[in-house]
């Protein structure tokens, strides 16, 4: 190892807050020790990191005060140190944090509102696409339905929540008293996306538009989601409710291509 | 050759982003931190598109890390290429510093020894990188709060020898010089000075923040006045040289920041002749061969 590797790899230790011996390293001077010194850099990277959380987690914060995210905060810095070049990226891991350490996993709604918050940010900077229009979809020739898989945009995401998250969330966002957590009968979906006014925006699904947007997502054919849809509603309603996702879709800007064989 | 001159400019930062679309306020460039656009779409890059459609800009770094002893992160410098493509600054720069080791990043820019084996070691990663780019960049001196006891020479030597070498160029950080004067006790002048003068290419200008008897490089401040008496000396030293500021915190209106750069402007009307202030034309730093 090199002096400049040796110094470098003792340098960060002391910043993780792990075992160094970088002091001795560092010239002391009159005016400041080289501990004092060093507690410069020990103090900017918390501050560096905590300040790009709290830029992500804005309505966490505000659910949680200031105490407990900044306990929050200390938990992410110590258990993931950053591999990013992009701060933006830093705090990627924070739902599955608060879902998988005691004491946040007790409250599991705090892992919803950071997937919820992540989502956002997600869909705010989420690559640009051309969009398919409904003219597109109506110069099809018939035989190709059958085997049309569509492709979504990149901003488009689907999160399903078990408690009342989102109502939580939009109160947050309206710097109004959140509603107590209540647990759903059954997991709710949203959808969160961006459209080409670069505006991201979010609503409830319903379960029959959840199943099939979900298969839609994952490149099943427009046959396989009127499969789908005969679980919810007879032979008679079946394409003209396929067909009215799709055209929602398209009318939302959610679609970016399709395909068929 | 004779260094190319692009005004007085401002970096460029998401509060200011709808008032220079709306308004295109007068100010000669823009300088852009690379990492806030190396995202996939939406509007960080629409912003940055209208913006430079008027404005020229020039490219500014955080994460290069080019005085790690990590690999380089070719990842990092194919996005900043994909990015150079986008924007097509006048010149890109980052800092003499180093950022990660072990890929685990401080997002902080981090001092070096100054001794010939650092030099040895940026001065080859310095050259990839401008291979991999296929320009020359620059670098800029830090402000720093420790020295290194195996450290063998001033900072200003450290920088020359890199920039002479690497055949690069220096971002001479004018708050950074004052800054790190204090905090290890030399003149300012003197690093003024000792810096090569055809190596300039760029000024940056910040505010800064007193922690007890030390200087934290907070960028959360007006300018200070021993910092536009610093700027005046090294005007009159190396003459026009490319000026922003940089602010990051406690950002003020666009109007006040605007304003504050109007002293930049005076101190260098009152110290150049206009000829000398001529803004140049299509700058582009050369391709490395």
């Amino acid at each position: 190892m090199t002096k400049l590797d040796e110094l470098q790899h003792h340098f960060l230790h002391y910043l993780l807050g792990q075992a160094s011996d970088i002091e001795r390293h560092i010239e002391s001077t009159p005016v400041l020790s080289a501990a004092g010194r060093l507690n410069i850099y020990a103090n900017g990277y918390k501050l560096r990191l905590k300040e790009a959380i709290t830029t992500d987690y804005e309505k966490l914060h505000g659910y949680l005060g200031d105490e407990q995210f900044d306990s929050v905060m200390e938990r992410y810095i110590e258990k993931y140190p950053s591999h990013q070049t992009n701060l933006r990226y830093y705090s990627v891991n924070m739902p599955q944090l608060l879902q998988d350490e005691t004491p946040f996993n007790s409250l599991p709604v705090l892992a919803e509102l950071a997937t919820i918050e992540q989502a956002f940010a997600n869909s705010f900077d989420a690559k640009d696409v051309a969009l398919v229009t409904i003219e597109d979809l109506a110069a099809l020739a018939p035989e190709a339905w059958a085997t049309l898989q569509f492709t979504f945009q990149k901003s488009v995401q689907i999160l399903s929540l078990n408690y009342n998250s989102f109502p939580i969330w939009k109160a947050l966002a309206a710097e109004e008293t959140p509603p107590d957590v209540e647990q759903a009968d059954q997991s709710n979906s949203w959808i969160v996306w961006r459209q080409a006014d670069l505006i991201s925006h979010y609503r409830p699904l319903a379960t029959e538009e959840a199943a099939v947007i979900e298969l839609a997502m994952q490149g099943k054919t427009f046959a396989d989601i009127c499969e789908k849809l005969l679980d919810f509603f007879d032979e008679q309603q079946t394409p003209i409710k396929a067909i009215g996702f799709l055209q929602s879709w398209i009318q939302e800007e959610m679609l970016a291509g399709f395909d068929y064989e | 050759m004779s260094r190319p001159f692009l005004g007085f400019g401002l970096g460029l930062r998401t509060e200011y982003y709808q008032h220079v679309i709306d308004h295109k306020p007068q100010v000669d460039w823009f300088e852009i931190i690379s990492e806030n656009y190396m995202v996939p779409g939406g509007k960080p890059l629409a912003n940055l598109d209208k913006i430079r459609a008027d404005y020229p800009m020039v490219m500014h770094g955080v994460s290069m890390s080019i005085g790690s002893v990590d690999p380089l992160n070719l990842d990092y410098l194919t996005k900043l290429k994909q990015l150079i493509a986008r924007v097509e600054p006048h010149w890109i720069s980052d800092h003499l510093c180093w950022t990660t080791v072990n890929h685990i990043n401080s997002h902080d820019l981090l001092p070096l020894p100054y001794n010939e084996a650092t030099i040895d070691h940026i001065v080859d990663r310095i050259k990839q990188v401008q291979d991999i780019l296929g320009r020359q960049m620059l670098i800029e001196n830090l402000s720093s709060y420790v020295t290194y006891n195996n450290s063998e020479m001033p900072e200003w030597q450290f920088v020359n020898e890199i920039a002479k070498r690497a055949d690069c160029y220096i971002l001479l950080d004018i708050n950074n010089i004052f800054v790190s004067a204090n905090n290890h006790h030399f003149d300012p002048h003197d690093y003024v000075n000792g810096i090569d003068s055809e190596r300039v290419m760029q000024f940056h200008l910040a505010g800064h923040s007193y922690n007890g008897d030390m200087i934290i490089d907070t960028h959360d401040h007006d300018v200070c006045d021993p910092v536009w008496d610093l700027y005046g000396y090294a005007l009159k030293r190396f003459g026009a040289v490319s000026t922003m500021i940089e602010r990051d915190d406690n950002i003020p209106s666009f109007a006040e920041l605007r304003q504050e750069l109007t002293i930049a402007e005076t101190i260098a009307a009152q110290t150049l002749s206009p000829k000398q202030l001529d803004i140049s034309d299509n700058v582009v730093l050369k391709g490395v061969a």
